[in-house]
């Protein structure tokens, strides 16, 4: 055998995975047909967060006529902002590739695609190894109609690249990356109107949380259509007229915008990878099954990230890669984590850890809440930043944690304190009775956690 | 409803010594396992 490891796949699922085998002393290659750090450093978490500051900056700088500071004409010049975004991609992806070196991790360049259960071919040469790991990723969902074609009519990837601030942008999709590139283009002085199929926008997380989040988002002048349905596209010189129908009513109308981002969601990535040789069997959706410690029906090749399920999240794929890597090297690991943290990375931000109140109730709980917002927050108010709440789902009686739900700046960093207290099965009793620094965003959580009991000091408790 | 209140590392070391945590009683507040009840349990030692 060429390697004890063989890693498909070069993404946050796939470099972790790669560094932890070396770690544990196995010979280990990863093979990556693109940029190594896959779709979240090249063209999803890192430059769409670095889009986000940016926008946020610029925001920030008209918000801050509030307290006497103003400033001449700002101007976004957004050649440099493109250049900056890139710069800070290629520091990262330059990191792995060292990362890569330093753990004796052999990068191979190329395609991969399986030949039997042990042997793969990366680009034109073939490779054995005992263990393979799949880590694939994913690709944006296609919509039937809607073209991509990254200039006018884009995925993801393309509303990264902005050479002009559309006047109008239509964003086809209300999850995650829809509000965030929403948020983007609107800081840039965009219209923005964000249609989703569904009832409700931001699948999975708490209906409270949500709307607190819709009514912030609103209040920033981004439009949003729920029930509402994108039809077609008709092409009239630069601009696009796009049929919108909302599906409850069947009332249709046809609108202009200069871009369109379709964000309807994302499907596992598999072409080329050629699973049946190996006897790997993928879902009609094109996932990979998995058991708790990320092993397909080939017992020696395992399947990690994206391409293993949802949630489709970096650290979701970070996690699994650890536990693939492990069990290789003969450790009892298992992906065995409580809760998986979700974030959306506007401002304020929507995070949240745990069940929702809804999921908890589902799950037969009985259940008590606490919610701190806030405008009750001495930090918030310092920081301009009062849209927002804390959310905390709690078990009746045990006063056992099981949600925490935040809408509120830097909630993705409070979310921290939350996903440890549920892994250590906390209390929200051991929460409140945490000294938590003052005056700091994250006392909001020791406060909803009193809120719980009915005895937040800075609320009247109902 | 069936949940287990153990921290990570309890869970792990559960794993390493063979011990199903579903079926160890936890001896702390809301039924939290500690690393001396999942030890307990390969011992066959009941909780106290």
């Amino acid at each position: 055998m060429d390697f004890d490891v063989l890693v498909i796949g070069a993404g946050p699922g796939g470099y972790h995975a790669a560094i932890r085998a070396a770690q544990l002393g196995l010979k280990v290659a990863c093979a990556e047909m693109d940029k190594v750090g896959g779709v979240c450093l090249n063209v999803g978490c890192i430059p769409t967060k670095a889009l986000l500051h940016a926008g946020e900056q610029l925001a920030a700088s008209r918000h801050a006529a509030d307290f006497g500071l103003t400033f001449g004409e700002t101007r976004m010049d957004i050649s440099k902002l493109m250049g900056w975004k890139d710069g800070i991609v290629k520091k990262l992806t330059g990191g792995v590739s060292s990362l890569f070196k330093a753990n004796k991790v052999t990068h191979l360049i190329g395609q991969a695609s399986f030949v039997d259960a042990n042997t793969v071919r990366v680009g034109d040469k073939t490779y054995t190894a005992s263990s393979i790991i799949i880590a694939t990723g994913s690709e944006p969902a296609r919509l039937p109609g809607f073209d991509v074609d990254q200039d006018r009519v884009v995925d993801s990837t393309g509303a990264l690249t902005i050479t002009e601030v559309p006047e109008r942008m239509l964003a086809i999709g209300g999850g995650v990356i829809g509000f965030e590139f929403a948020h983007v283009y609107t800081n840039l002085g965009s219209k923005v109107k964000v249609i989703e199929f569904l009832p409700n926008v931001i699948p999975g997380a708490d209906a409270d949380a949500v709307r607190e989040f819709t009514k912030s988002m609103k209040k920033q002048g981004i439009e949003i259509a729920t029930s509402t349905k994108a039809n077609k596209l008709e092409r009239k010189g630069n601009e696009l007229h796009v049929e919108i129908e909302n599906v409850q009513t069947g009332e249709k109308t046809t609108e202009v915008y200069d871009r369109v981002l379709v964000a309807v969601g994302r499907r596992p990535r598999t072409a080329g990878l050629n699973p049946e040789a190996a006897g790997v069997q993928v879902t009609d959706r094109g996932f990979i099954t998995v058991d708790r410690q990320q092993r397909t029906n080939v017992p020696h090749i395992y399947a990690i990230g994206d391409v293993a399920g949802n949630p489709m999240l970096a650290h979701k794929a970070m996690k699994e890669g650890l536990v693939a890597a492990e069990v290789i090297a003969g450790k009892p690991a298992e992906q065995d984590a409580v809760a998986i943290p979700g974030v959306v990375y506007t401002s304020p931000e929507l995070a949240w850890v745990g069940l929702t109140e809804a999921e908890a109730k589902e799950k037969g709980f009985q259940v008590k809440t606490g919610v701190f917002p806030l405008s009750a927050s001495g930090r918030a108010m310092t920081l301009q930043s009062t849209d927002g709440f804390v959310k905390m789902v709690v078990e009746e009686g045990t006063d056992l944690l099981l949600g925490v739900h935040i809408v509120g700046p830097h909630a993705s960093d409070l979310l921290g304190e939350a996903g440890l207290a549920l892994e250590m099965a906390a209390t929200a009793t051991d929460i409140a009775l945490t000294v938590h620094a003052h005056p700091t965003l994250g006392e909001s959580v020791l406060e909803a956690a009193e809120a719980v009991h009915k005895q937040a000091i800075h609320i009247m408790n109902r | 409803r069936n949940v287990v209140h153990a921290a990570p590392s309890v869970r792990r070391l559960a794993r390493e010594l063979g011990v199903n945590i579903q079926t160890v009683q936890g001896s702390g507040v809301a039924g939290r396992i500690s690393e001396d009840d999942v030890r307990r349990a390969v011992s066959g030692a009941p909780a106290s």
